[in-house]
Order: C-alpha cells, then sequence, then structure tokens
C-alpha cells in the first residue's frame, strides 16, 4: 500500500469480524450519488413526468426512463410518508395509468456511474470485483420487482430480482453481483456503470436473473410493472453500491460534499430578484458579451448551459442606465468545465459598442443552468 | 416535446463552431465529445435532420 492511500478492501479484510462501514463510516464506498434523495437541485420538490424525448432527472443523478412519455411521474418525498429509519427523504414514482407495456418497452428509474468511480472494480477482466447494491423500497405493490446492472451501451447486462412481500412497508433489499470478466466497462469520464430500477420492461428487453450476458437487458423478466397499475407507487432511497458480498451501513455524506458531488453533474445557480450575475462588454447596440460565470465545481464535461426563466434576466447599459431584457441568452466560444462564458442578444437597442453591461435579475427570480449528465 | 436544434452566431457573425442551441429548452451545447446532450444531437444530424438557420443576433 503506498503511503498516504487507503485500500478500503484491505482494511475491511484485516479487521476481523468487524464490517467496516456497519457504523455508516463515511469514506466514499458508496459509489452511487445522491442515494439518499438529498438533493433535488432542478425541481426543488416539485413533481416531473418522464419523457421519451429528453432527459427527466428527479433527484440529482436520478434518471427517469420510459419509451412513452408521461406514463409516470417522479417527486422527492412523493405521498409524504415517513422514510424508513435514517432517512429524511426518499424518491416517489407515482404510475400515471394502466400501460400494458410492449414486447419493445421499458420504463425506468436509474443512475449512470462515471467510469473514474468504478475503474478500481476491474470489471471486463479476470480481476473483477464483487458489488453489493442495497436499497430501501416501498410499494403498494407486491410480488417480485426486476432491476439491472449494465454497462453505457447496455449491452452487457446482470438481471436481478428482489421481492416486496408487503405493500407500503419499507422493505431493505441486498443484491450481491459477482463482477463481469467481460463486457465494455468504461474507465473514464463517461458512463460505466448503469443501475436500472425497472418499472415496466417488455419481454424483449427482459433477461433472466442471476447472470451475466452480451445483452440488451433493462430488468427481469417476470418483474412486475408498475406503470401497468394506474395509481401505483413505488418509493426508494438509501441506495448504496459498493464492493463487496455484503452490504455494510448507509454512508451518510454531509450535505455540502452530497451537493458538490451532483454538481459535477448538474449545476443550478439561483438568483433572486435584482441580483447581479455579471459585466460584460457591448460590442453592438444590441449584443454583450464576455460575462463570465464560475461554476462551484469542476464538471464532468463541458456542461450544456441553460436558464430557467429568460424573461426575469436583464441587461443595463452603464452610459445611460438604460434597460432591456433579452432576446436570447447563449453561451459563446468552446465551453470549459470550469466557467459559462454568457452571449447575449437584447430585445432593444440599449448599448452603445463598447460600453460596459451589467446582467441583473431586475425582472424576477431565475438560475442559470450547467449540465454535463452522463 | 420536438426537439430541435439551431445555429449559432459567433460574435464575428459567423456560425458557431463550437456551439448549438436546442428548442424548445433554449440551451446551449457545446461540441465537446463528452456531452452526452452533443452526442444526442449528432445522433439527429444522422438521422437527415438540418438544423434551424441562425438568427441574425446571438
Amino acid at each position: 500500500m503506498a503511503y498516504g492511500t487507503v485500500n478500503a478492501d484491505v482494511v475491511q479484510s484485516s479487521v476481523s469480524g468487524v464490517s467496516l462501514g456497519a457504523g455508516n463510516a463515511s469514506i466514499m464506498k458508496n459509489r452511487i450519488i445522491n442515494g439518499a434523495m438529498v438533493i433535488d437541485q432542478r425541481n426543488a420538490g416539485g413533481s416531473v413526468s418522464n419523457n421519451s424525448s429528453v432527459n427527466v432527472f428527479s433527484c440529482d443523478r436520478w434518471l427517469l426512463n420510459g419509451s412513452v412519455s408521461s406514463k409516470y411521474t417522479a417527486q422527492q418525498n412523493a405521498g409524504s410518508v415517513t422514510p424508513p429509519t435514517g432517512f429524511s427523504n426518499y424518491l416517489g414514482i407515482t404510475s400515471s395509468s394502466a400501460y400494458t407495456v410492449g414486447s419493445g418497452e421499458w420504463f425506468g428509474l436509474s443512475q449512470k456511474i462515471e467510469g473514474f468511480n468504478t475503474a478500481d472494480l476491474g470489471w471486463g477482466t479476470a480481476n473483477a470485483k464483487t458489488v453489493t447494491l442495497s436499497f430501501q423500497v416501498y410499494s403498494s405493490l407486491t410480488g417480485t420487482f426486476g432491476g439491472v446492472f449494465t454497462n453505457s451501451a447496455i449491452s452487457y447486462s446482470y438481471p436481478f430480482t428482489y421481492t416486496i412481500s408487503s405493500a407500503n412497508t419499507w422493505t431493505t433489499v441486498f443484491v450481491t453481483v459477482v463482477g463481469p470478466t467481460s463486457g465494455t466497462w468504461l474507465g473514464t469520464n463517461n458512463c460505466s456503470i448503469q443501475i436500472i430500477f425497472g418499472l415496466g420492461a417488455g419481454s424483449t428487453l427482459s433477461g433472466t436473473a442471476g447472470s451475466w450476458s452480451a445483452n440488451t437487458y433493462v430488468s427481469a423478466t417476470g418483474a412486475t410493472s408498475v406503470v401497468g397499475t394506474n395509481g401505483a407507487t413505488f418509493y426508494i432511497t438509501g441506495v448504496q453500491l459498493e464492493v463487496g458480498s455484503s452490504a455494510t451501513g448507509f454512508e451518510y455524506r454531509q450535505y455540502g460534499q452530497e451537493l458538490a458531488l451532483c454538481q459535477r453533474y448538474y449545476t443550478q445557480i439561483n438568483y433572486n430578484i435584482n441580483n447581479y450575475v455579471g459585466s460584460g462588454k457591448a460590442f453592438s447596440t444590441t449584443d454583450v458579451m464576455g460575462i463570465s460565470v464560475g461554476l462551484p465545481v469542476t464538471m464532468r464535461a463541458a456542461p450544456t448551459g441553460g436558464y430557467t426563466t429568460l424573461a426575469n434576466f436583464r441587461v443595463l447599459n452603464s452610459l445611460n442606465n438604460a434597460n432591456s431584457s433579452l432576446n436570447s441568452l447563449s453561451y459563446s466560444g468552446t465551453q470549459s468545465t470550469t466557467t459559462l462564458s454568457i452571449y447575449i442578444n437584447l430585445a432593444s437597442a440599449v448599448t452603445a459598442a463598447g460600453s460596459a453591461s451589467t446582467l441583473d435579475t431586475g425582472n424576477g427570480a431565475t438560475a442559470i443552468t450547467a449540465s454535463a449528465e452522463l | 416535446m420536438t426537439i430541435t436544434y439551431q445555429l449559432l452566431l459567433d460574435v464575428e457573425r459567423k456560425v458557431s463552431e463550437t456551439t448549438i442551441k436546442r428548442w424548445p429548452d433554449g440551451s446551449t451545447i457545446p461540441f465537446d465529445p463528452d456531452n452526452t446532450d452533443y452526442q444526442a444531437y449528432l445522433k439527429w444530424l444522422e438521422a437527415g435532420n438540418t438544423p434551424l438557420p441562425a438568427d441574425t443576433g446571438a
């Protein structure tokens, strides 16, 4: 072992009879981010529907998958049930109809894990490590439910099942998986492993549980379809993926740590009304550039830049204090992983070329967003 | 929701070679091969689609 490093596996095996983490030790053992569903930057607790055309996220890092739009909603603490002991939040799925899933269709809740955070698992090699997934789940339905471990292309998959015996009761689930010695598992800043919790999958996308295969599976054969029952609920929290053949206590991270981990993939910089965003230079009467917004965390890749409410931004000209709303707000030049360079086109000509101009939120609260999701 | 893309102009009033606009959300996507929104844009192009022309402004 090199000086200054700690190998959790070695430490665990050297402490006979003691399961490292049983006391909820925090050593970054959990490869899942926001497994306790604490962070919800995008929706602030609001409800969102799945959409087949665009990626929709509920709590940070948790992607709503679905072949057909609007078949379920997702919301932090939907239904306001009491979370399981030790948790304050959960992600709640509610079926929007009684939809019969076609053979090639699927619905799921997933998290994609960055390769940098799983490269040590050695998946795809002879030294692939065993991992254990644990979570707490609560549903209005009972029966056998399914999910899958798969790679970025969903071309090498391990379906798994678990049982919910009592409706509307938190159930703890453990799934141990021997690491795959084949398949392509990226060790870069791109997606390596995807964990998908099936909410309904067609026969061609469902596989026999308990073995790896070079197939596109998103759930297990015979699993309950949540979207098949109108109003059915599926709540989940405490999701943890760790090295080893048994689950240890959930790793509680400090809020700031968890938020920072999420911000590598999505950042929302919120502004109240009359906040100053930045200053730039007008290079025509209607165009302003040079406003740079620093991102709080270095992002996984150059992010997609956006905003929440364009109409609430405003540009003020330093020469005459005139102001204008915006026609458009774009991000110019070669974007980096640490800053966004804003480029504004104004609705009316209020600037003079070369003058200083200030972007503020004089018309109301709004936000700048940056997304580098996997 | 139908996704479309629109060319952007850079500060020299040339079509940007580093970013593309996505509608209806108005996001700006960088031409970073690791950006999954950019990957989706490339698939959209491969499907035979063409982005909208740029506005005269930003």
